[in-house]
């Protein structure tokens, strides 16, 4: 499940580049290892096309662990695309390819060992627009058990309550979990899709303008539990909205034409970038 | 209202131009009314199969058309010609009295007249029998002997239009029936053309004697000659009581005598001596077993019997499986006649009877064992006659008063049980459901069961199904879910290509071409089937086994570059097994040569019983199965590809594989389409036609063998739709087939429909 990768470290062919990739992995592997500040998430000289479009351009990012780190840029940077990389959405796209690696606690993710089905079970994913499945509240969040084949009952309603719970839908909807979960508002259908999201408890949170759809209070409540769900998610968050990234995240990524143009703690760049264009993209002169 | 002033300065841009509202307007005025004439043509269409249809069901009308004055006498058989014009009857003495019932009062208006056979003179007449189906008298004489007389009618045309029906006596001479010189009581004879037997029943003294002759015709150079005695008989032995009634059936092939104690005794002629076949008491059950009446129903293979209580039955002949001869058994049974029956006329186009006693007239229709019509008439009947061209019935009464009736019934054999439900026609030993429009005797009676058809329109629809729903359901998913977009863009428009084949030729081929291969190979064929489901289960399999480090080798979408070799490759196996197979599996002994044979052809029936048909529903099911994968493929992939990719992507992000996403999300979010095309799929089977024209035998059945053909209610109105007389019972009857066709899917669209729209609303996409 790794077709899109025939930039220069793809390794579709033999025995003896899959062997040079062992050895690049070794390495970097060794350079976490020495590295202090072991980072969860790497992103190394990552590059991006949609056929011969380049959209990021050798991107270089280290991501903390259990920490909210934001991706802020004007409209068409690259933000979603890059988002989408993590856990390899894009490969659904036709035509695409890529350059340098992701890797996630130290092992690339475009691994071509890796099953991307485990990589976004690992990943959890919350869409811009809320997408719940045509079926009940509780399908739709025990969803991911039961494409792995667990269907016990306590299980599951173990599940559904503790993500309902974590998302804070539960008291909103315990009395209607066999209903269509398109007859919750948008605010709260965007809450089981988190809810989903977290069904299977994955390492990372993946959020794609979550709260765009939504009104002020809704989005209150969603960050209050990206709060929340720190605690136990490594959670990356794509938003236009420069409040709500200095509300929620600890680090702050700017990008600008697919370019990585800042990468710092919030607080820094809100307040103290070292760029011009990151103090002009948030100070709201252009965007 | 108020009127307004119009804005004087309208910016340029804000003006609508009038050509747009214009067309705007003419548009939803043309959907509309193109809306509703489509609505209204399918009504009229609707109404016009309807109004085919409905006459089939309309009971026979009957009504007054005249009354004439007969001459008082003591009559004791009453005829009448083809067109009910001439009626005669026939008094104690032998003479025939005719009764002109054309024009009264007008100037060719004939007065009543006699007619006497040449020898008349001479006799003293002791009893006169009529054959209505030869128009033939039957004279026996009071001295020992008999003599037919035809009665000749012959129509002119003259000049001035109309019709003149003029008449003339053909007698033959006095024969000796026995050598007892008494008074012949009963009276009857047969002649098939080949041989003639005449039965009668005198009394000698205190005993009853039968006797029978057989006769024979001088053939001359000039045409038939005459008739003259050629064996006779002594049947004496075979009374055992005071024979009431005697028949000999037209074949002459027997004589039936009914007792008057309620036996019936058949005799059986076969050219050269009688035997004793059956004896069988018609009213077996009743307290008074005794026979009013027994008379032949058209084709002289059924008797109409009546008892004294009024109890109405028919036995036919057929063949007895146990006897392995043809025998009468109790086939129908009819409403009883309240005053018994005192007179009989049998119809000469159809199983119908005139039957009935005292004031009330019945006719009958002896296949669907229906009362077209029953009447208490103003007047005493002592004879009746049903015209030979059924369309007038004619009365005397007890005043000598002829009355005229014009009958009006167009579909005698027409009623529920006919089209529906299981009837013994004569000849079969049970009910059954047959399709028979056409046979080769004058008297052949129409089978017109539309149970074959349904089920033969339901058994060509099954196998296509089979066949097709799997392949299309499976390719759509596929193409939809797991081919890569470059080679999607390439199947889709071959298979629409495919949807555009000419039924005719897929129905050529399958004709021509591939039923000849598929009945060679059967066993290959299934084989080869079976082959590719299994190794496609097992490669599947195997491939989720194998280490990734080997799968991925393949990009995803590209797995069938693996896959198809080994398809290939197993399915030619399969074939190949096919043959190794039947030389040991399918084997039979040839009776005549004792040679062992090998061929599925001849096994399957052998081993099953059933039939075996080149032109199959197995052939069928295959080809129509090709017509109908396209239409499904399509819109089940538009289906498919149309569910909102955030449901896929959703299931995807959330770990799912790509067969999980399509069957858990994907599928039944795009159910409502799916359902749609399986629909409309199954729609184009039901009414598939030519395919099952060509493809098969077109013999109708009612058994779902795949190895036999079938005829659909579609092919059957192809086929017999031509050859049907406008209007008659059979194009009736083919349109009752259209209208349940049409039925059938109306029902199915609608339930499906209500289905389709129920799970739309169950899987409706949020927008
Ligand atoms: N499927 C695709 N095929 C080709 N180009 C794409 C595709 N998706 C995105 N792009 C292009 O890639 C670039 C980055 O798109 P992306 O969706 O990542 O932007 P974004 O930063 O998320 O923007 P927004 O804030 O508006 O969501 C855009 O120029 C876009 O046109
Ligand atoms: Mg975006």
């Amino acid at each position: 499940m790794n077709d899109k990768h025939d930039g220069t470290v793809a390794a579709t062919g033999g025995a003896s580049e899959i062997q040079q990739r062992r050895v690049q992995v070794a390495q970097r592997r060794k350079k976490i290892d020495n590295d202090a500040s072991a980072q969860y998430i790497q992103v190394c000289d990552h590059s991006f096309f949609y056929g011969s479009a380049q959209v990021l351009f050798d991107l270089n990012m280290d991501i903390p662990e259990r920490q909210v780190t934001a991706l802020i840029g004007p409209s068409g940077c690259g933000k979603s695309t890059l988002l989408r990389n993590f856990n390899r959405m894009n490969d659904l796209i036709d035509g695409i390819s890529h350059r340098g690696d992701i890797l996630i606690d130290g092992r690339s993710i475009y691994d071509p060992y890796l099953e991307v089905i485990s990589l976004r079970k690992r990943i959890g994913m919350v869409f811009q627009k809320s997408n719940p499945f045509p079926k009940s509240i509780y399908e739709n969040i025990v969803y991911s058990l039961r494409v792995a084949g667990r269907n016990r009952r306590a299980e599951l309603d173990e599940t559904v309550e503790r993500s309902l719970r974590a998302a804070a839908l539960w008291d909103e909807v315990k009395d209607r979990l066999r209903e269509t979960a398109f007859s919750l508002s948008g605010g709260q259908m965007q809450r089981l899709c988190i809810a989903r999201a977290i069904a299977n408890r994955p390492e990372i949170l993946l959020m794609d303008e979550p709260c765009s759809a939504l009104d002020p209070v809704a989005t209150g409540k969603i960050e209050d539990l990206i709060h929340q769900l720190k605690e136990e998610y490594t959670i990356i968050i794509v938003t236009h909205n420069m409040q709500q990234a200095a509300r929620v995240s600890d680090r702050t990524a700017f990008l600008y034409m697919g370019r990585l143009i800042e990468y710092d703690d919030t607080e820094t760049i809100f307040t103290n970038p070292t760029e011009e264009q990151t103090e002009a993209y948030v100070s709201g002169r252009f965007g | 209202m108020t009127k307004q002033q119009p804005l004087k300065t309208i910016p340029e841009r804000f003006v609508v131009r009038p050509a747009t509202l214009w067309f705007d307007r003419f548009m939803n005025y043309f959907i509309t009314v193109g809306g509703l004439s489509i609505i209204i043509a399918v009504s009229l269409i609707f109404v016009f199969i309807l109004l085919q249809v409905l006459p089939l069901f309309r009971g026979a009308r009957v009504e007054p058309q005249g009354t004439f004055r007969v001459p008082g006498d003591d009559y004791v058989v009453m005829g009448t010609d083809e067109w009910s014009e001439l009626p005669f009857f026939v008094n104690r003495r032998g003479e025939l009295i005719f009764v002109d019932t054309v024009d009264p009062g007008g100037p060719d208006h004939r007065p009543p007249f006699t007619q006497t056979p040449a020898w008349l003179d001479e006799v003293e007449v002791s009893v006169v029998a009529y054959n209505a189906f030869r128009s033939q008298l039957l004279y026996g004489t009071s001295d020992g002997r008999f003599a037919t007389v035809d009665v000749q009618y012959e129509a002119t045309f003259p000049e001035r239009g109309g019709r003149e029906v003029s008449v003339q006596l053909r007698e033959t001479p006095l024969m000796r029936i026995s050598p007892a010189e008494v008074p012949v009581q009963r009276l009857a004879y047969g002649n098939s053309g080949n041989q003639a037997i005449v039965a009668a029943m005198q009394q000698v003294h205190d005993r009853y004697e039968l006797h029978a002759v057989s006769l024979v015709q001088q053939r001359t150079l000039l045409g038939d000659g005459e008739l003259s005695v050629d064996r006779s008989y002594d049947l004496s032995e075979h009374l055992d009581g005071k024979p009431e009634h005697l028949l000999v059936p037209s074949d002459a092939d027997g004589v039936l005598i009914g007792m008057d104690d309620g036996r019936v005794s058949y005799l059986h002629f076969d050219g050269h001596e009688f035997h004793k076949r059956q004896m069988f008491v018609p009213f077996r059950d009743l307290d008074d077993r005794r026979i009013v009446s027994m008379d032949f129903l058209l084709g002289d293979v059924s008797l109409v019997f009546t008892a004294s209580c009024g109890a109405n039955r028919i036995f036919s002949l057929y063949r007895d499986p146990q006897r392995d001869a043809r025998v009468w058994g109790h086939t129908k049974t009819f409403p009883d006649l309240e005053r018994g029956a005192s007179f009989y006329s049998a119809a000469m186009r159809n199983k119908a009877f005139l039957i009935g006693g005292g004031h009330i007239a019945s006719l009958r229709y002896a296949t669907t064992e229906s009362v077209r019509w029953e009447e208490a008439l103003p007047f005493w009947i002592t004879h009746a006659a049903l015209g030979p061209r059924y369309d007038r019935m004619l009365f005397l009464d007890d005043q000598y008063t002829l009355h005229c009736y014009r009958l009006n019934d167009p579909h005698p054999q027409a009623a529920w049980r006919t089209f529906f439900g299981r009837i013994q026609y004569e000849g079969q030993s049970a009910p059954e459901f047959a399709w028979q429009s056409t046979g080769g005797r004058d008297d052949f009676e129409r089978k017109l069961s539309l149970v074959p058809l349904i089920l033969g329109t339901l058994k060509g629809t099954f196998y296509a199904m089979i066949f097709a729903l799997p392949i299309a359901l499976l390719a759509a998913i596929y193409t939809s879910q797991f081919l890569r977009p470059e080679m999607k863009r390439f199947v889709k428009p071959v298979m629409e290509i495919m949807a555009s084949l000419p039924s005719v030729v897929l129905g050529f081929l399958a004709a021509l071409w591939l039923a000849p291969i598929i009945s060679n190979a059967v066993p290959s064929v299934l084989l080869a089937m079976g082959a590719i489901i299994v190794a496609a289960l097992v490669v599947g399999y195997l491939w989720g086994l194998l280490p990734q480090r080997i799968r991925v080798q393949l990009k995803p979408g590209y797995e069938f570059l693996a896959f198809v070799p080994v398809m290939l490759l197993v399915a030619y196996a399969g074939w190949q097994l096919g043959f190794v197979a039947e030389r040991h599996w399918f084997v039979v002994e040839d009776p005549s040569t004792g040679l062992q044979i090998a061929d599925f052809r001849l096994w399957f029936p052998y081993a099953t019983g059933l039939g075996f048909e080149q032109r199959n529903a197995f052939v069928v099911g295959f080809v129509m199965g090709f017509a109908v994968i396209p239409i499904i493929f399509t819109i089940t992939e538009d289906a498919l590809s149309n569910v909102p990719e955030a449901f896929r992507s959703g299931s995807l992000a959330l770990g799912a594989s790509r067969w999980q996403t399509a069957i858990r999300i994907v599928l039944p979010t795009a159910s409502a389409g799916i359902f749609s095309a399986i629909m409309i799929g199954l729609g184009r089977a039901v009414g598939e036609t030519m395919i099952v024209v060509m493809a098969t035998g077109n013999t109708p059945v009612t058994e779902f063998n795949p190895f036999t053909g079938m005829r659909t209610l579609s092919a059957n109105i192809a086929v017999e739709l031509p050859e049907a007389p406008y209007l008659g019972t059979l194009y009736r009857t083919l349109f009752l087939g259209a209208l349940v066709l049409f039925l059938m899917t109306f029902l199915v669209n609608t339930v499906a429909e209500i289905l389709r729209q129920r799970l739309r609303e169950k899987y409706r996409a949020v927008e």
